[in-house]
């Protein structure tokens, strides 16, 4: 079927969406197939062909999604009912919508901090700490921070069983000091 | 009017300190929490409310139990059971919340007990992780349970609360997403809001009938 002329073509609304928790590596395709699942469960196959869900692109932790116009708002219920991507648990959280792409990429780059890869201290912005050397504790349990975000850290519990993925906060965590040993040891 | 999650279970029985359920409840426009085991508490501005979930105990250790909560400004909710029980349970004086109504028999809540929690100010929640995690026949025989418990509530009125009951920070949903998702089974903009606030509704004091003009 030829391309009609754009007077004529369905019109469309992008939305963009924040994947949580930050920092999870994610295929466009995977994404897609787990918002297919998602709108195809809550909805059935009609209402998922009329939707036309699409996932584009993934963008710095954030993904811009594609259906027909009119759907968005069934669109973005089946996307809070998503909360897994393969075996990774995670949430889509629908941000803006908009009826180009272009003005989606601009408001990822006014979300996204200018120098994501510097290592960031508390309170900064997002990254990894890999410049500072303290271990941190929550509770009695050694953690080791993999994502800090403003005062919201994302940490895994060190040991060989329970290495789960821990949500706190800096004001959780507890620094593990090599000076408070005492002398005589 | 405060917009209150209802139930969310922080560390350890989840994977989020209560700090960080504070902290992303705010950012989804919630003012404050219910959450399992924890003193009482005001975090960036979101108040920690204690909550005490009981289920699969008999009516007569409930009221035992809430005798010993009696005071302390915890919220109480109580898993529904048959229908006896939750009419025991809404007609106990203490009881805050009925929960589970997703999972009960169709028969378990029904006209009576509606009346009766109306009369008590007891809420029934609407819990929201059966839409969010469940598929198939959990989802539609959740939706189901609250279509038919919106009908009752249109009718008698008794409180209703929201809870998302996540074990961790990507479990809880904004309210622009609970209101899209209760809109699933017929609940308008409006009776989110004043479910949202149902929390508040049923923690404050009961006025006095009789008024003492001096």
């Amino acid at each position: 079927m030829s391309i009609r002329p754009p007077t004529l073509r369905e019109k469309r609304r992008y939305l963009l969406a924040v994947i949580d928790p930050a920092g999870t590596a994610i295929e466009t395709k995977d994404l897609y197939y787990a918002v297919y699942e998602a709108v195809v469960s809550l909805f059935g196959d009609v209402a998922a062909e009329a939707m036309q869900p699409s996932v584009l692109a993934i963008e710095s932790g954030h993904a811009i999604l594609r259906c027909r116009r009119g759907a968005e708002r069934e669109f973005a219920i089946a996307l809070s009912t998503l909360s897994a991507c393969r075996d990774c648990t995670l949430a889509v959280r629908v941000l803006a919508v908009s009826g180009t792409i272009e003005s989606l990429r601009e408001r990822i780059a006014t979300l996204v901090p200018q120098e994501p890869d510097a290592p960031t201290q508390e309170g900064a912005g997002e990254g990894v700490p890999d410049a500072d050397p303290c271990e941190y504790r929550f509770g009695t349990t050694p953690v080791e921070p993999v994502v800090w975000h403003g005062h919201k850290v994302d940490v895994i519990e060190k040991g060989f069983k329970n290495t789960r993925r821990l949500f706190l906060t800096t004001e959780d965590l507890e620094k593990i000091h090599a000076t408070t040993i005492p002398d005589g040891l | 009017m405060k917009i209150t999650d209802a139930c969310v279970y922080p560390y350890p029985v989840g994977d989020s300190s209560v700090r960080r359920f504070a902290l992303e409840a705010r950012s989804f426009g919630y003012d404050s929490i219910v959450a399992a085991d924890t003193p009482t508490a005001v975090v960036c501005g979101i108040t920690v409310i204690p909550g005490v979930f009981l289920a699969g105990i008999p009516a007569k250790d409930v009221q035992s139990r809430v005798k010993k909560c009696r005071g302390t400004g915890t919220v109480i909710a109580v898993q529904v059971g048959d229908n006896g029980f939750n009419r025991a349970v809404a007609s106990t004086n203490g009881v805050h919340i009925l929960r589970g109504i997703h999972a009960a028999d169709k028969r378990a809540f029904d006209h009576v007990a509606a009346k009766i929690s109306a009369d008590n100010n007891t809420a029934l929640d609407i819990d929201l992780s059966p839409l969010i995690f469940g598929r198939g026949h959990l989802r539609q025989k959740a939706i189901h349970r609250y279509i038919d418990l919106m009908i009752l509530y249109r009718r008698f009125e008794f409180p209703l609360t929201i809870s998302s009951s996540a074990r961790s920070v990507l479990g809880m949903r904004a309210v622009r997403e609970v209101t899209g998702l209760c809109s699933l089974f017929g609940m308008d903009e409006t009776d989110v809001q004043v479910a949202l606030a149902g929390v508040g509704r049923v923690t404050e004091p009961a006025e006095s009938i009789v008024k003492v003009i001096t």
